[in-house]
């Protein structure tokens, strides 16, 4: 009796101390089980809630556009935000950025960028021009740096800030999370060019999204997003997504070519280009500093 | 020394006016240089500290900063006992308001620019009234709503004038784009205000903009009535915020000095409370420096506020120590200027002494003693020394005002220590004083040799020699 109270507590006490482990390494921050290795583990993420990809898999949309409810829009922004990142593998591409500004003329960029959607992870390293070769920027656990070759400097940076100076921010290199930041406020449909497309207005979810409101529209029979209107806090138009060209890569559908124009100054625009698109698994430690200021040299 | 001895040496002083002339130009020019230096350099340190604070906003500014719900940090507070806490903790303040600053683009056409636009009470900020020159456009008509005070810079870039309406586009206290309209109502003379382009405009039309509340606020600017109690007023509010319970540290708030609307830093660690006297926290940023990760750090809870209490002498810390370096240099140079000097007194005096080998027999001989002969000699150092020494110091005061009337460029590499496009000259009596008693302790030094060697002339030795 004695040794099977004995044996008992031991058991108890090994399941209490495996309990322990898993929530200290949940409590530290710790990835994901499987994340370790390159690629990851299929499904689950960081900060995703809880089913955000599972939810969405069966979801039956209507047929008429015109019934689509709040629910049915958000499943909707929820599917391209899915859609268009990769939470099954890593993913790899050719970023050519092409900057038009009224006082800085023309300005082309090339960038090699390696991204990790389940960790929201990405490291982007500068291939051109050859003054700026070296320079990247990374993001790993909430936070995100640029690094510097020349004064062997990494600073602090966010993804609210925008891309050296462009119309593009750092929050458009990093998978979508639409349908997590806003909630649907109205619902109407129209057309875009010869594209059928409902169009929702989106209120964000909290103060520090840095877009209060945006109006998306979503094309209705291939489900992609093909614009945005994002607007500030007094409603005022300050930028503008158009989603032009979409590539199938497995179930992802990446926007290949995403063009932003200023809504403020409209001859201020931006062409994002992704090309050479690899889902192959990336080595761990490319989302390290270390790995950044090494390649950087 | 006796007054025999002084009327001997004044009248060798002007017995041979050409070498008096020559050795006490030299002295005198040694002194002048001295004051123009030390009465310039603390101009510029004036300047300085006048410029820092019309930068930053006051000579002490109390910061707070709010953990958000997500633990990220934000420039506001809501606390208003705060600030009476601040107005009675230090009786010598002469103003404590709120300001507001954010990093805010302006848009005008096709163009835009990116500047720090201020929020300040102007009923309450008596600096910028008195520090600012208004280029065009007057003070009342910036008391209408949403109107701006623009730098004359930014103005002529965009092609701006009074009546002008600009987009601003900024992030409000929690990071959300915010776009609102302004109307340019005036514009001040930057190169009067040491090359500032920060804009103005008012504290509750930017508190607005921020999507602030009203009882809400990023800092108080403090002015006092003497800015170098800054430092001593800091220590003083900080203590009695401490003492409050508040969680208070030294220093500039966590974004490189100005203050910023909304910052991304995350607070990792906030420990304890002050301790007595010291008030510091323990209160670090996950910023690129910090080492890896926020999971290894424990986060402080939403609504934790940190305040910090800087001063506009640690805003104005490095370019302070280089005109310290100016001040050395100067120091030096005085140096290598005495001992030039100090060496013709000491040669000159020599050859005085071959002079009046005769001489000093004689008056030996008439009963004169080896120490009235000494003194005779010292004296008559002081007195060339001394008087030289303040010829230089009263001919430098016309020297270095007239300078100051000479217009620099305020948007060169000393824009900072000039004022409304000018070197200030600000003598101190006590650097004079300074000045005349050191190039009069140099004097004695070098005719102490040949004073000595006077003394000890044997009277009939000198007779026979010179005869």
């Amino acid at each position: 009796m004695v040794n099977m109270q004995r044996r008992m507590t031991s058991k108890l006490s090994l399941v209490l101390f495996g309990l322990v482990l898993i929530f200290s390494a949940k409590a530290q921050g710790a990835p994901p089980a499987g994340g370790g290795q390159g690629g990851g583990a299929p499904m689950g993420g960081i900060g995703l809630p809880l089913g955000f990809l599972e939810q969405n898999k069966d979801y039956q949309f209507p047929d008429d556009i015109t019934k689509y409810s709040a629910t049915d829009f958000l499943m909707l922004v929820r599917r391209t935000d899915i859609r268009s990142s990769f939470y099954d593998s890593d993913m790899t591409a050719t970023i050519t950025t092409v900057s038009v500004s009224p006082d800085k003329g023309t300005f082309v960029r090339k960038e090699q960028i390696f991204r990790r959607d389940k960790d929201d992870a990405f490291l982007m390293l500068t291939l051109e021009p050859e003054s700026r070769k070296g320079q990247g920027m990374l993001r790993v656990d909430n936070n995100m740096w640029r690094y510097d070759p020349t004064s062997r400097k990494f600073t602090h940076t966010t993804l609210k800030d925008t891309y050296e100076n462009s119309t593009v921010r750092n929050n458009d290199f990093r998978r979508w999370q639409r349908s997590i930041d806003y909630s649907v406020e109205k619902i109407t449909t129209g057309t875009l060019g010869n594209y059928t497309v409902i169009i929702g207005e989106l209120k964000a979810n909290n103060d520090e999204v840095p877009f209060p409101y945006i109006r998306m529209y979503i094309e209705k029979d291939r489900k992609i997003v093909l614009k945005v209107e994002e607007y500030s806090l007094s409603m005022k138009l300050l930028r503008t997504a158009y989603y032009t060209q979409y590539v199938q890569i497995g179930n992802s559908f990446v926007p290949t070519v995403q063009i932003f124009q200023d809504g403020l100054i409209p001859e201020k625009r931006s062409q994002v280009t992704y090309t050479d698109i690899s889902t192959k698994p990336v080595p761990d430690y490319y989302f390290t500093k270390e790995y950044l200021e090494r390649v950087s040299q | 020394m006796r007054l025999i001895h002084l009327k001997l040496a004044a009248r060798n002083v002007r017995r041979q006016p050409h070498r008096t002339i020559a050795l006490g130009g030299a002295v005198a020019f040694s002194a002048l240089v001295m004051t123009l230096i030390s009465g310039f350099v603390n101009g510029m340190d004036s300047a300085i500290q006048d410029n820092v604070t019309l930068y930053s906003g006051g000579h002490v500014l109390v910061s707070g900063y709010t953990v958000s719900w997500s633990g990220r940090l934000q420039s506001r507070f809501a606390d208003e006992a705060v600030a009476n806490i601040v107005q009675s903790a230090y009786p010598e303040i002469r103003t404590a308001s709120p300001i507001s600053q954010t990093r805010a683009t302006v848009v005008f056409g096709s163009r835009e620019v990116q500047l720090s636009l201020r929020g300040v009470d102007w009923g309450k900020d008596e600096l910028y009234h008195s520090s600012l020159i208004l280029s065009k456009g007057d003070w009342k008509s910036l008391a209408a709503p949403r109107t701006m005070l623009m730098s004359a810079q930014t103005a002529a870039r965009f092609g701006l004038s009074t009546g002008d309406a600009v987009l601003v586009r900024l992030s409000t206290a929690s990071g959300q784009q915010n776009v609102t309209d302004y109307t340019v109502a005036a514009i001040y003379d930057d190169g009067a205000a040491g090359g500032m382009s920060t804009a103005f405009v008012a504290f509750s039309d930017l508190t607005a903009d921020l999507n602030m509340k009203e009882h809400e606020q990023q800092a108080i600017a403090i002015f006092l009535k003497n800015s170098t109690s800054a430092e001593n007023a800091a220590q003083t509010i900080t203590k009695a915020l401490s003492e409050k319970g508040y969680t208070v540290s030294r220093g500039a708030a966590p974004t490189s000095g100005a203050l910023s609307a909304s910052s991304e830093s995350f607070v990792s660690s906030v420990v304890g409370s002050g301790a007595a006297g010291t008030a510091a926290t323990g209160t670090t940023t996950g910023t690129a420096a910090g080492s890896s990760g926020a999971g290894a750090s424990r986060r402080a809870a939403a609504g934790t506020v940190t305040y910090y209490v800087s001063t506009v002498q640690e805003l104005a810390g490095e370019i302070s120590s280089a005109l310290g370096s100016i001040r050395w240099i100067g120091y030096a140079v005085f140096a290598l200027m005495l001992i030039v000097s100090a060496t013709g007194i000491s040669n000159s005096y020599r050859m005085v002494l071959l002079e009046r080998t005769k001489e000093i027999g004689m008056l030996r001989c008439i009963g004169y003693k080896k120490k009235d002969v000494f003194s005779s000699f010292i004296a008559e150092g002081i007195l060339l020394a001394g008087g030289a020494a303040l010829v230089g110091v009263i001919l430098g005061l016309p020297v270095g005002f007239g300078i100051g009337l000479v217009p620099f460029n305020p948007h060169g590499d000393f824009g900072t220590a000039l004022v409304q496009g000018h070197l200030k000259f600000v003598p101190s009596i006590g650097q004079l004083a300074l000045i005349l008693v050191f190039v009069t302790i140099v004097a004695v030094a070098a005719v102490f040799l040949p004073a000595k060697k006077a003394a000890d002339v044997v009277p009939v030795e000198a007779l026979r020699k010179t005869a």
